[in-house]
């Protein structure tokens, strides 16, 4: 790949996801918000299962050494949810762009890549219902406090291949802002008029990815990563906040018992318990370290219309690190997904379509969701 | 081609994805999903934000409202006096053959006094408008005492009734057969009207200012046998349409704040207050609190707004009032109102809060509404009153802490 055309689908990448809203759930009220899943639509239909081998994901850098030539991928990904407070539900909708990503290859042996991808989602609203009196009389109110923003990941990442192994080194910088909006109405023929006040929180941070691929036989392949972050540095105009953020390990394995058929599985830890300090310093609760597991499958052998066609199937399980009430209560969140992917364009195109269906919940709080990925990579 | 085909529909499927709608807001469940800053409220009294006040009559002047004010109450008399535009006598009687002959033209055979009832209280029945003739040229900057006498019965031109079921509308009344203006008056024909009823009572008549209809003064002529069937009608509006009262309105005392009447009185109040007040968008609530010091004047039953607006410049009584009818705040006043008022100005707390209003000084004035084009007024105790002066009420929220992360 020349650079300019690498420069041009970063610049683009950039473009789009600084206009890309995310939106997971309304947990992401509580901590440093709502840990997004930075997968492609083809990983989100094994259930993350392949994430770790993925190019199009931004786990594990070493996973670039699977683009051969230039790429460039962008996955959006629409939910619906219903959410259930214990008393009573309501559904929501969004939609994000959990990654949008270039890589080229450098010579036989190097890839690099960039990647912008959802970390932390601070998108949410809640509303309030409350009467108030503040002159004698009460009078109804309504609540609304709004959260538009996030953290995201940008990675600079390379793929370097030897034998049997591929290494990968990722330089991360998390930033991002969140415009958070407090809106109290109160009925239109009350004499009080609508108040409105908002903040804007930016945030900073930075992180170093290592990564590597192993292939000790035919049929299987290992993959491992952890990543180091530095500190999260949030800011208002009158107020600053440094907060801890973990260590990420995973490790997974892909086998393939017979061909055109691909089995895989990722188990992943984080040491979210590092943010417990600043979180409580601020009134929030404690965080936890957690686990993630994903297992999939992916058969690849079929056709539709005479064009090669990949189903898949996946199951996935997480920890979520932040607790929801001061309890504490930690939420738990787990899915069954599955999709397919086709090429297109003769091959300089591919698409994944995944549909993934879960929940998560803590006590009496629930919520579950639908979620549609859409993937589209090109290779030019 | 079929190969793009399918990234197009590719690209399609992800766009129309990317243009899903979106329904983020969920019901609050608190503490768990609630942010942890609160919504307070803050109420208290500035006692005294009112720091100077000051009241001024003259913005709308007699010849410049929109009515013409007859009234025989105890409290206030007053005549309505118009003069006329220049009207023809003669009339040129053009024949079949294009001359013009003065031989076929006759005299004026009626006069015609087209009214235009704007306001009565239809309470007082037996209403009649006693209409005289007055000097032509009548000196405009006359009082009430000085133009009475022209006032009398041998000046009286006609006696108009007016039926107990109008309530506003046109009168048109044939006055007389001819009036006879003398070579001196030059077309010129001043009148007079008072009003008369079996109470004490007033009415309003349009002026012609301000889009009401003005008083018309039209002559009939018909031509001279045998060319009698031919007619000319000569219609002129006033040149001066105004009316005199008893008592004159005056300056408003001081320590009252009068707002409306006519001439019009405004009010000005200068306010200080705290920068928790101002200097945000957090004021929910403000209302001004005033007192009144008599009844509130105006025809029987009749009701009309005083309006709060801020100012762009100081100039005192000539201060330029902020155009925007949004920032404002009104409460609505009936004739024989007394006791407390609570006027809203949150709209414009609010605005000196704004990069538009931050500049603006913190001062408002009161006027009656419609200015000009009512009879009603109000007084208030200003701020020398003491507890019963000026106060201001504020509702705001406290500052909202809204936390990090």
């Amino acid at each position: 790949m020349t650079p300019r055309p690498l420069c041009l689908a970063a610049a683009a990448a950039l473009a789009f996801a600084s206009r890309a809203p995310a939106q997971d759930s309304v947990f992401g009220i509580r901590g440093l918000g709502f840990p997004d899943r930075s997968v492609s639509a083809a990983s989100a239909g094994t259930g993350g299962g392949f994430a770790l081998f993925d190019g199009a994901a931004v786990l594990n850098p070493a996973a670039l050494s699977t683009w051969h030539g230039t790429a460039g991928w962008a996955v959006a990904a629409g939910s619906n949810r219903s959410f259930d407070n214990g008393s009573g539900s309501t559904s929501l909708s969004a939609t994000r762009f959990p990654v949008l990503g270039v890589a080229g290859q450098i010579g036989p042996r190097i890839v690099v890549g960039v990647t912008v991808a959802d970390y932390l989602d601070r998108n949410w609203a809640v509303s309030q219902a409350d009467t108030v009196s503040p002159r004698g009389t009460p009078v109804a109110a309504q609540d609304q406090t709004t959260s538009v923003g996030g953290v995201s990941d940008i990675r600079l990442a390379m793929a370097y291949r030897l034998q049997a192994v591929v290494l990968g080194v990722g330089l991360h910088a998390l930033t991002g802002s969140a415009q958070t909006t407090v809106i109290r109405t109160f009925p239109s023929d009350s004499a009080f008029l609508p108040f409105a006040q908002h903040q804007v929180t930016s945030y900073r941070g930075v992180g170093l990815s290592l990564g590597a691929l192993a292939t000790p036989a035919r049929s299987l392949l290992f993959a491992a990563t952890v990543r180091f972050n530095g500190s999260l540095r949030a800011s208002s105009p009158d107020s600053a906040l440094t907060v801890g953020m973990p260590v990420e390990a995973s490790g997974g394995v892909t086998f393939q018992p017979v061909q055109g058929l691909l089995l895989s599985g990722t188990v992943g830890y984080a040491s979210w318990s590092s943010a417990s300090s600043a979180l409580a310093s601020s009134g929030e609760g404690p965080a936890r370290n957690v686990w993630s597991v994903g297992a999939g499958v992916d058969v690849t052998q079929l056709h539709l219309i005479g064009r090669p066609l990949a189903l898949r199937l996946g199951y996935r399980w997480r920890q979520l690190p932040f607790a929801v009430d001061s309890g504490p209560s930690w939420l738990t969140e787990h899915a069954v997904a599955g999709g397919i992917g086709f090429e297109a364009a003769g091959g300089r195109a591919t698409v994944d379509v995944t549909v993934e269906a879960g929940s998560r919940a803590a006590r009496s709080l629930s919520e579950s969701f639908v979620t549609a990925y859409v993937g589209l990579t090109i290779r030019p | 081609m079929s190969a793009w085909r399918s990234a197009a529909f590719a690209a399609l499927a992800f766009g129309a994805l990317a243009g899903c709608k979106e329904q983020i807001s969920s019901p609050g469940k608190c503490p768990a999903l609630c942010p942890s800053g609160h919504v307070q409220l803050a109420d208290t009294l500035l006692t005294t934000a009112d720091v100077s006040d000051t009241s001024v009559r003259g913005f709308v002047l007699v010849r410049e409202a929109s009515y013409l004010l007859a009234s025989n109450l105890d409290s206030l008399q007053s005549l309505v006096l118009v003069r006329f535009s220049r009207i023809d006598t003669t009339w040129f009687v053009t024949l079949s053959s294009g001359l013009v002959d003065t031989a076929y033209v006759g005299n004026p055979d009626s006069v015609v006094l087209d009214l235009h009832l704007v306001q009565r209280d239809t309470a007082v029945k037996g209403l009649k408008l006693l209409v005289y003739r007055l000097p032509a040229l009548f000196d405009t900057g006359a009082s009430y005492a000085s133009i009475l006498p022209y006032f009398a019965d041998s000046t009286l031109v006609d006696t108009v009734p007016i039926s107990d079921t109008l309530q506003t509308g046109d009168l048109p009344v044939r006055i007389a057969d001819s009036l006879v203006i003398a070579p001196a008056d030059t077309g010129v024909v001043s009148l007079g009207i008072a009003v008369v009823a079996a109470g004490k009572t007033a009415l309003a008549l349009g002026s012609g200012n301000l889009g009401t209809t003005a008083p018309i003064l039209s002559t009939y002529i018909h031509a001279k046998a045998p060319l009698d069937t031919l007619s000319h009608v000569t219609s002129v509006e006033p040149s001066v349409s105004l009316f005199v009262m008893n008592p004159p309105p005056g300056q408003p005392p001081s320590g009252v704040l009068a707002l409306g009447g006519i001439p019009t009185a405004r009010a000005t109040l200068r306010l200080s207050l705290p920068t928790v007040v101002v200097d945000s968008n957090a004021v929910v609530r403000a209302t001004l609190l005033l007192n009144t010091t008599g009844p509130a004047g105006g025809f029987a039953r009749d009701s009309f707004f005083v309006f709060a607006q801020p100012v762009v410049r100081d100039f005192g009584a000539k201060s330029i009032l902020w155009p925007d009818s949004t920032v404002s705040g009104s409460v609505l006043i009936h004739e024989g109102q007394t006791g407390p008022v609570a006027l809203d100005l949150a709209p414009i707390l609010r605005f000196w809060g704004t990069t538009q209003g931050d500049s603006t000084p913190r001062l408002i004035v009161l006027r009656a509404y419609p200015e000009g084009s009512i009879l009603g007024s109000v007084t208030f105790a200003g701020r020398v009153a003491g507890a019963l002066g000026p106060q201001l009420r504020v509702t705001y929220v406290k500052p909202y802490t809204f936390g990090l992360p």
